[in-house]
């Protein structure tokens, strides 16, 4: 099964997600920051309570210039229950003094000023190093030269965790309030934002055979995102229309075609037997009622032959194609039309140059050029001449031109002389016997080939078809 | 009665006038294009129009209209191949009387003229009785008081205009224009031929006399 996507859970998901991800770099960075904060103003404290441990170191009474610890002063530690811890060395002599709480085993190692954090008892400490720190203690007319001193101090780093604890709590609870008010936000905006699809689908869901108007939502059109949709949507209904109202022609235009004869027949029939009749009277009902029904053959062959050049043209069908010469098929199709053009004392000129081979179905060819032919014929006035040029270029698409002279066809004719059952006037006039099928068929030939058919008014007088077929392509 | 077809397949239109002629006695004119059945409508009077949709020159949906535009009351029967119920809404709604798809029964064809030309001038049984007279326009018989009586086809032709309608004067003019078709030569003294042979028939053993003559005028069925 396909997994339906939704085009608002999509949207709501990103904004979400990228909300998430932004509440977590919030969070990280307040955190970070808060800390850093917190724990520098820390250090501060801690190196003034290390100079305040410095300053209560005096100098004996005596002028030796030795120093003792003087922790009667001494403040008190900011967390009781996790007094700070100190110790102080003497240039002279080593450790001078330690605050009774300080870690037993825990060795300071020598070296410069530093501060490093400290785990001890299950509390983290932050331990600061202070070297060469005098002696503030001064006597009058001191001529020692003065000490100095080393202080370690260490403060725990409890409260700071638990401030940066408290304000990332904080920045935590503030961005998912946030959080929830985007999505509501982002819920409510992308709902809005997709109503406009929803009214353009109901007035589409409005569309069908019968009515092929799609009323356009004003705020549809208005969105620059769905304008594509609804425009092909328009183009898209045109269309469909069109072959619709072309493919209902033509079912009306065959039915009419195919019950007049069926008509004539049956009326020819009725009659007959409607009194008796003499037996001169029996054979000419049934030689015409014979002559109706060839129409009717004719007619079908026309239409069935019109199917499958359509069909084969919307590739349903694949038949025998041999390389051939245009040329001849064009010969051979002006002996056919012969007996016609002679009956309406009508020439034929065919100018050739030479071969012009093309890959293709014979009969296919020749059934256009028959087609052409015949109508050239049949709208040429009587003893005139149609003239037929067939001319195939290196590089270019072979062209056969179609010449009469007759009346021609009216300009505004001209775009429907290739549609099916279209004869000249709207007359529909059976004087000229054709069905308006064979140019049609030409139509759908030529087009199966990949070529073009169109049909203009010659420069002198008549009607000029020109076929082009592409030589080199690739059927 | 005369009809007017117009129908541009030249063999339909020949078997319906030839059934018309052969099974109604009726005077069928016959039109190939709009054009025609347009000048053959506005210059004459038809009891009946039998209309084909497709036509050469005027399509018969044109023809129509403006048959029913120039206000004539001839009833139209349209000959059509196209059945969906759109085009015969459309039919009927510019002023048809009646439809037929094609192809057609040439019997039903024919009681549908004859019922038509019956409502045209308001007669709604097949059967029409003047008095004692009694015409039959399905099988063209006549009865006087129960007595059957044997008419030659003019005369029934002209018997059964003047019983399409009774009480009313019927001049020669328009006896001539109903009887014949476009192509007769027309001579208004053959009706006066017609009128006494059917008065001797009619009125044989009869005391009551059914056709009157307004002198000057024409003449009257009734009682």
């Amino acid at each position: 099964m396909l997994r339906s996507k939704s085009i608002k859970g999509r949207l709501i998901a990103t904004v979400v997600v990228s909300q998430a991800l932004l509440a977590a770099g919030l969070l990280f960075a307040g955190v970070f920051y808060t800390r850093r904060r917190l724990v520098s103003t820390l250090d501060a404290g801690l190196q003034a309570r290390a100079m305040s441990v410095a300053a209560l170191v005096r100098y004996t009474e005596d002028a030796s210039g030795n120093v003792y610890f003087d922790d009667s002063l001494m403040p008190r530690s900011l967390d009781p229950d996790h007094p700070d811890f100190f110790a102080v060395w003497t240039e002279r002599s080593g450790l001078l003094t330690r605050s009774s709480n300080w870690p037993a085993g825990l060795e300071i190692p020598a070296g410069p000023d530093l501060h490093w954090d400290l785990t001890w008892a299950h509390v983290t400490y932050r331990v600061w190093r202070i070297s060469h720190v005098p002696v503030l203690d001064r006597e009058e007319g001191q001529s020692f030269r003065p000490q100095d001193l080393t202080i370690v101090y260490a403060a725990p780093l409890i409260q700071v965790h638990e401030q940066v604890r408290a304000a990332g709590v904080f920045i935590a609870l503030a961005s998912l309030a946030l959080l929830g008010a985007t999505f509501l936000l982002a819920l409510y905006g992308i709902r809005r934002g997709l109503l406009p699809l929803q009214r353009l689908a109901k007035q589409a869901a409005l569309v069908s055979a019968h009515n092929w108007e799609l009323r356009l939502p004003t705020d549809a059109e208005e969105t620059t995102e769905l304008r594509p949709l609804t425009q092909s949507m328009i183009t898209m209904l045109a269309r469909l229309e069109r072959s619709f109202v072309q493919q209902r022609e033509f079912l009306g235009n065959a039915a009419h075609e195919l019950k007049t004869p069926v008509a004539v027949l049956k009326s020819t029939l009725q009659s007959l037997l409607h009194r008796p009749r003499s037996s001169e009277e029996y054979r000419a009902g049934v030689q015409e009622s014979l002559e109706d029904l060839g129409r009717l053959e004719r007619l079908l062959q026309w239409m069935l032959r019109l199917a499958r050049a359509e069909q084969w043209a919307h590739g349903a069908l694949r038949r025998d194609i041999e390389l051939i010469d245009i040329t001849e098929t064009c010969e051979e199709a002006v002996e056919r039309i012969r007996s016609l053009a002679q009956s309406r004392h009508t020439r034929i000129h065919l100018a050739t140059n030479g071969k012009v081979l093309f890959r293709a179905d014979p009969e296919d060819l020749q059934l256009v050029w028959q087609n052409l032919l015949e109508n050239a014929v049949r709208y040429s006035p009587e003893g005139g001449v149609v003239e037929v040029a067939v001319t195939g270029t290196d590089g270019g698409p072979a062209r056969i031109i179609f010449e009469d002279h007759g009346v021609g066809i009216p300009a505004d004719e001209l775009p429907h002389v290739f549609e099916r059952f279209y004869r000249g006037d709207p007359s529909r006039t059976r004087a000229t016997g054709g069905f308006g099928l064979g140019l049609a068929i030409a139509k759908a030939l030529v087009e199966a080939y990949g070529g073009t058919i169109t049909a203009e008014n010659a420069p002198s007088q008549g009607t000029r078809m020109t076929v082009e077929l592409p030589l080199n392509g690739s059927n | 009665m005369r009809v007017l077809i117009v129908e541009d397949e030249p063999r339909l239109a020949e078997n319906i006038a030839r059934s018309l002629r052969e099974s109604a006695g009726y005077a069928v004119d016959v039109a190939a294009d709009g054009q025609e059945g347009w000048f053959l409508a506005e210059s004459n009077t038809y009891d009946v129009v039998l209309l084909d949709l497709m036509l050469p020159q005027m399509d018969g949906m044109q023809l129509l209209t403006r048959i029913r535009q120039a206000g004539q009351l001839t009833p139209v029967l349209v000959l059509t191949a196209r059945d969906e119920k759109e085009s015969v809404v459309a039919l009927l709604n510019a002023g048809a009387d009646d439809y037929l798809t094609k192809p057609f029964d040439l019997g039903e064809l024919l009681a549908r003229t004859k019922a038509l030309i019956r409502r045209g001038k308001g007669q709604p049984s097949p059967v029409l009785v003047i008095g004692d007279l009694q015409l039959n326009t399905v099988n063209r018989t006549v009865q006087r008081s129960g007595r059957t009586i044997m008419l030659t086809a003019m005369e029934y032709r002209v018997l059964e205009y003047l019983a399409h309608r009774p009480g009313a004067v019927v001049s020669k003019t328009e006896l001539l224009e109903h009887l014949y078709d476009y192509n007769w030569e027309k001579f208004s003294n053959v009706i006066e031929v017609y009128i006494s042979g059917l008065r001797r028939k009619l009125d044989n053993g009869s005391d009551q006399q059914l056709i009157h003559t307004v002198r000057g005028q024409g003449y009257i069925l009734q009682d």
